[in-house]
């Protein structure tokens, strides 16, 4: 009878015999460690230095963070960081998507300057901006000082906010290439004729820019801007590879704070409450778009 | 001929098992010896010896990580999965509290027959690797913070080697401007955040005769005399002694700017003698001397010691083997070996005198006293925090983004939780 089953499945049964392997791998790799993250974040579990009993803790780790200055620090640079970059990097995206999109004779040059900041890994962009960024040796006070810009070389790195603004600029640098690669696509999907139309109907072409291209390009735009606002929550390669959160703490993000909290201080629970505040913070941006775009669909 | 035949599967069996045996005999063990300063070459050579000695044992090296902090990641993250991969690694004279407390160490009492084994070791590294009466680690080799300077340049202007702080400041301010380069530094420290700027923090810190703890690791900083330590820096900096991004001065920059002839007195560590009179590149070959780290007047000169430690890993399968190997890279002549092929500092200070190594390298003679004056940085099984807490403003000082008396009473809230 139950091999008769197993043999002649009703629909119902063969779906759940359909879906049951890719709920295993989802349940084994997202939901079995967020769930033992969100665990972890309840107890006493410092290896070194601790009582060493991993003792059950209650709600003690969020109320420490919430009173934990280093922890709005990092939330507000995180933060602070997303909102300057991410806008940053749609805005120079666009516009090398739109560079890339004219009728060049040879296209593939293009596309492969705008691919390579993209391949390249983050923590070598942090280290090579590092190098641009240094006091004596970088290339950017010698530009400035060759061009008489300024008479005391700047300490980029060394100033809080002149440290930000070199990680914003790296970041923006680094990531726009993905931003283009998206809208390039979603450019080449708007049809010539409307152009064509407009044309024909005097709009200029700054009116076509913003009746057309906009509107046509928004579905690419959301989902660049997703990617790109949740990695943009997670920024840690470039500003550990350019400060270590430098000067102080002026520049240390969410994750860096995590990541020094669990490798350096090897604390993993007061940790994993940190990881679970980022979490829930990428979520509720997430689902914020989300609806956005349900909206607009 | 059955009963024959029946005899020989039995000893073909048993000869069979008998090799099996010595195939299980056969150790391989997997040692992580940290970066290229740690000199994996000569480690490599170590083992070869020994595996020469002992054919039932494999060694293979691993190494990575440029940096003290570096390495204590990746062997954070290694033995926090209680991955069995590795049996031995080399940690920094600051990590066996840690690592014991953590329980990633094996403890060695019962391989080298308890703190006794540590009798012949200079006392800052018995005190490091004893850790609760248990010994969790033994000495691979010592390291400490010299004072290096231009022979030749103090000799041009007549300049005896400085004893007190304010005596460097004025001999570097004379060559400076005797010398009229404005790329030549007087003084190189480094004040990025590493490791090396904890010893930035502590190093005036203690010539004016103050601790940073008491002997069971509960801290006793004097605030005031932390900030007047950190004002000496920054006093050099006013004076163009320091430059000015010195919170961007790493360890190897210090290295390669002297070694360029780009600075007139530099601290830095043991090893760095060896980049000067060797590399290629450098322009200071014979010009440089070495000389205890000077002090505040009134004060006492001391250093931050610093150097190497092999420890078992916990999660081992094959322990008494590790331990073994462990005992034969900390003996004498193991140290000599170190101490003759890479100039590497011995932690027994019977080494220091053998004429093998006196002959070798002469300038041990002088360096043994400065290490036996060294001073340990704190020990505590939450060093990452203390060693962040210090690092992280101390280079926030030097960048003039916190004062110094700001600076050091956060160093003080941090860590007056962390070490009592």
């Amino acid at each position: 009878m139950a091999f008769e089953k197993i043999r002649d499945p009703s629909e119902k049964t063969l779906a759940v015999l359909l879906l049951a392997p890719a709920f295993l791998l989802i349940a084994l790799i997202v939901v079995y460690p967020i769930g033992k993250l969100i665990y972890n974040s309840f107890f006493d579990l410092r290896l070194s230095g601790g009582s060493g009993a991993f003792a059950f803790v209650g709600l003690q780790n969020y109320k420490d963070a919430w009173v934990d200055r280093d922890f709005w620090n990092a939330a507000s640079n995180t933060i602070l960081i997303t909102l300057i970059t991410v806008p940053g990097a749609l805005v120079v995206g666009l516009g090398l998507a739109m560079l890339a999109n004219l009728p060049f004779k040879h296209k593939w040059p293009v596309r492969l300057a705008l691919l390579l900041p993209w391949a390249l890994p983050l923590s070598f962009a942090g280290l090579i901006f590092a190098w641009f960024f240094h006091t004596e040796y970088g290339f950017v006070n010698d530009v400035m000082r060759r061009l008489w810009l300024q008479s005391e070389p700047t300490m980029w790195l060394l100033r809080p906010n002149w440290a930000f603004t070199a990680i914003c600029a790296t970041i923006i640098w680094k990531t726009s290439s993905f931003m283009a690669l998206i809208l390039l696509a979603g450019l080449q999907m708007i049809p010539k004729s409307l152009y064509e139309a407009a044309e024909v109907d005097g709009a200029s072409k700054w009116q076509q820019f913003w009746q057309i291209t906009i509107p046509m390009l928004m579905p690419s735009i959301v989902v660049a801007l997703i990617f790109r606002t949740i990695t943009a929550l997670q920024t840690f390669d470039i500003p550990y590879t350019m400060t270590k959160g430098g000067p102080g703490n002026a520049t240390e993000t969410l994750a860096m704070l995590i990541h020094k909290t669990t490798i350096e201080y090897l604390d993993m629970g007061y940790g994993s409450t940190l990881a679970v505040c980022m979490f829930l913070l990428s979520m509720v941006v997430t689902s914020f778009y989300l609806r956005r775009i349900g909206r607009t669909a | 001929m059955k009963r024959l035949s029946l005899t020989t599967l039995a000893t073909v069996a048993l000869s069979a098992s008998m090799v099996g045996n010595t195939f299980a005999q056969q150790t391989t063990l997997r040692v992580f010896s940290g970066g290229q300063n740690q000199r994996p070459d000569l480690m490599r050579k170590l083992f070869d010896e020994y595996q020469k000695a002992n054919p039932n044992v494999k060694i293979d090296i691993e190494t990575g990580g440029a940096t003290s902090e570096l390495q204590r990641q990746y062997l954070s993250t290694v033995l926090n999965a209680k991955d069995s991969a590795i049996d031995i690694y080399l940690i920094d004279i600051v990590n066996p509290a840690q690592y014991l407390g953590a329980g990633w160490l094996e403890p060695l009492d019962a391989y080298v027959g308890g703190p006794n084994a540590m009798k012949p070791y200079l006392p800052v590294y018995a005190q490091a690797n004893v850790v609760n009466g248990k010994v969790a680690a033994m000495p691979a080799f010592a390291d400490a913070m010299f004072m290096y300077y231009r022979k030749d340049l103090l000799e041009k202007y007549g300049i005896k080697e400085p004893k007190t702080w304010d005596e460097l400041a004025a001999a570097s301010k004379k060559i400076q401007d005797g010398e009229k380069n404005p790329n030549l530094q007087g003084l190189s420290i480094q004040g990025a955040p590493i490791e090396g700027a904890v010893c930035t923090f502590l190093l005036p810190y203690w010539s004016m005769g103050k601790a940073f703890n008491d002997g069971a690791g509960k801290m006793t900083l004097d605030k005031d005399a932390a900030a007047k330590g950190m004002d000496i820096w920054l006093k050099m900096v006013d004076q163009g002694v320091i430059k000015k991004n010195v919170a961007e001065v790493t360890t190897p920059a210090t290295v390669n700017e002297f070694k360029a002839g780009q600075v007139a007195f530099a601290i830095n560590w043991g090893f760095a003698w060896d980049r000067f009179k060797d590399d290629a590149d450098s322009q200071v070959k014979g010009k440089v001397g070495v000389m205890p780290l000077p002090a505040v007047a009134g004060g006492k000169s001391a250093t931050c010691v610093g150097g190497w430690q092999w420890a078992v890993s916990a999660f081992s399968k094959s322990k008494p083997e590790a331990a073994k190997l462990v005992q034969y890279m900390a003996s004498p002549s193991s140290s000599k070996f170190l101490a003759v092929e890479g100039s590497l500092l011995p932690t027994i200070q019977s080494v220091y005198t053998d004429a093998d190594v006196t002959k070798a390298v002469p300038w041990f003679k002088d360096a043994a006293n400065v290490v036996i004056a060294g001073q340990a940085r704190p020990i505590s099984a939450r060093y990452g925090e203390v060693s962040d807490a210090i690092r992280t403003t101390a280079s926030a000082i030097l960048a003039r983004t916190k004062t110094p008396a700001e600076g050091v009473a956060e160093i003080d809230s941090k860590l007056s939780r962390v070490m009592r």
